[in-house]
């Protein structure tokens, strides 16, 4: 296993959403094996910079580079878990996972190895609008880290997770950190942040807060 | 990476597996398309030679609604449950999502044609065979020129909150050339003419579809990027 890039940087970062200011001249790096944690209130701007992280958004002024991939070639190296599942509702976990695969040109083993992973084989040919909320995040998991990212982007992860739920994301977590991924994980879960973190930053208004 | 064509083939297969699983937008669709063909039937028919010169405009209305229905219910696949934004960070090329939805569109359009259009001749008294292959062509090339905008816009109904009303808003003004083409060629087509005697409606129609396919591949990377 090995990752494509082994730091994420970004530089003067402004994000401006009409005349709203979600980001201000944010400068942070994030390397390999480490778990960053974004702390914030409400509006501070922590799922704009996963959003940016991620490709999902571009900054308004600034620039993010992955180690030496242009923006193009970093894409594929990146996964995340947003606030929704990200996968078809309509189609079980099996076939959600091999559309997925197969967009990564992976081995369809691959897919077998990531439903037992995430112990989903119960319910892995049941369509995911089925799924209570801690099997639609192991299934979501399962997806995101399917290709092996490089960035792993979790926003919000253990929301709605029982104890059990939780402490499976907590080793996840971790096996993500000793592969050598960069993990980016934004929480209002302190207790959850405190477990996983390596780094822990703060976004105040769009603004990083001086560690 | 993967290529467009590859791509392309990818999402459109997606799409289809799930309609299969699913029979929604179909089934939908033409029901409704037919409920269309059959009001119209029953509230414009006059006698045979007007009912020829109303089945055109019956034709494409139905085909029409029936589009931006099946293609506002294709984009809200992909806002349920947020795959598109797994699709994005994919290594696909962006261009072969918006080729990939507009293939998967195309088929169902056509699925909903294959029932609609024998359904207009019934009971509109036209005689199909004469004109099987030209009418076949335009329309083809009618959906094609509503399906591609459509499929382009639609995109836009995943990124903001204002959902199927963009696309009635942007694409109807858009897509009016497309179908004016196919309306009036169709119409000179139950009038009797021959393919030779519509080939400039049929170029103009193929003019419109190639830009919109390809201003839907270069614009869908920018539309899905704030």
């Amino acid at each position: 296993m090995s990752v494509e890039f082994a730091e994420v940087t970004v530089r003067g970062l402004l994000k401006m959403y009409g005349t709203t200011r979600a980001l201000i001249g944010v400068d942070v790096a994030f390397t390999a094996g480490t778990v960053t944690v974004v702390e914030g209130q409400n509006g501070s701007g922590k799922s704009t910079l996963i959003q940016i992280l991620g490709q999902l958004a571009r900054p308004t002024r600034g620039e993010v580079r992955y180690g030496r991939l242009t923006r193009r070639q970093a894409r594929p190296h990146i996964g995340l878990l947003g606030h929704s599942p990200l996968l078809y509702p309509d189609l079980d976990t099996r076939a959600n996972l091999a559309f997925f695969a197969d967009l990564y040109s992976l081995e369809a083993s691959r897919v077998e190895a990531s439903i037992a992973r995430f112990e989903l084989e119960a319910i892995a040919d049941r369509p995911v609008r089925t799924y209570s909320r801690g099997q639609q995040q192991r299934a979501s998991l399962a997806r995101a880290l399917l290709p092996e990212p490089s960035l792993l982007l979790l926003d919000e992860p253990s929301t709605g997770l029982d104890i059990e739920g939780i402490a499976r994301l907590e080793q996840i977590v971790a096996e993500e950190r000793a592969r050598g991924a960069i993990v980016v994980v934004v929480s209002h879960d302190s207790g959850f942040s405190e477990r996983i973190a390596d780094r822990v930053i703060r976004l105040h208004r769009g603004r990083l807060e001086p560690s | 990476m993967i290529g467009f064509v590859s791509g392309t083939l990818r999402v459109a297969r997606k799409d289809l597996t799930i309609e299969r699983r699913t029979k929604e937008v179909v089934v939908t669709t033409a029901l409704f398309a037919a409920l269309v063909v059959v009001l119209a039937s029953l509230s414009f028919y006059l006698n045979p030679i007007l009912a020829r010169r109303i089945a055109p405009g019956v034709l494409w209305v139905s085909i029409t609604f029936a589009g931006i229905l099946l293609v506002g219910r294709g984009w809200a696949r992909e806002r349920e449950g947020d795959p598109i934004r797994a699709l994005l960070l994919s290594p696909v090329p962006r261009a072969s999502i918006f080729a990939g939805k507009f293939l998967a569109n195309l088929c169902f359009a056509t699925l909903v044609e294959l029932l609609v259009v024998p359904l207009v001749a019934l009971f509109f008294h036209i005689d199909l065979l004469p004109t099987l292959l030209p009418l076949g062509l335009v329309v083809l090339l009618g959906t094609i020129g509503f399906i591609a905008p459509a499929t382009l816009f639609g995109a836009l109904s995943v990124r903001t909150g204002a959902r199927d009303l963009v696309l009635s808003i942007v694409v109807f003004p858009l897509v009016t050339p497309a179908l004016l083409g196919a309306v009036v060629a169709t119409k000179e087509l139950f009038a009797g003419a021959t393919t030779s005697e519509i080939r400039g409606w049929i170029e103009i129609l193929l003019a419109f579809d190639l830009f919109f396919l390809l201003a839907g591949g270069a614009l869908f990377e920018p539309l899905m990027s704030d």
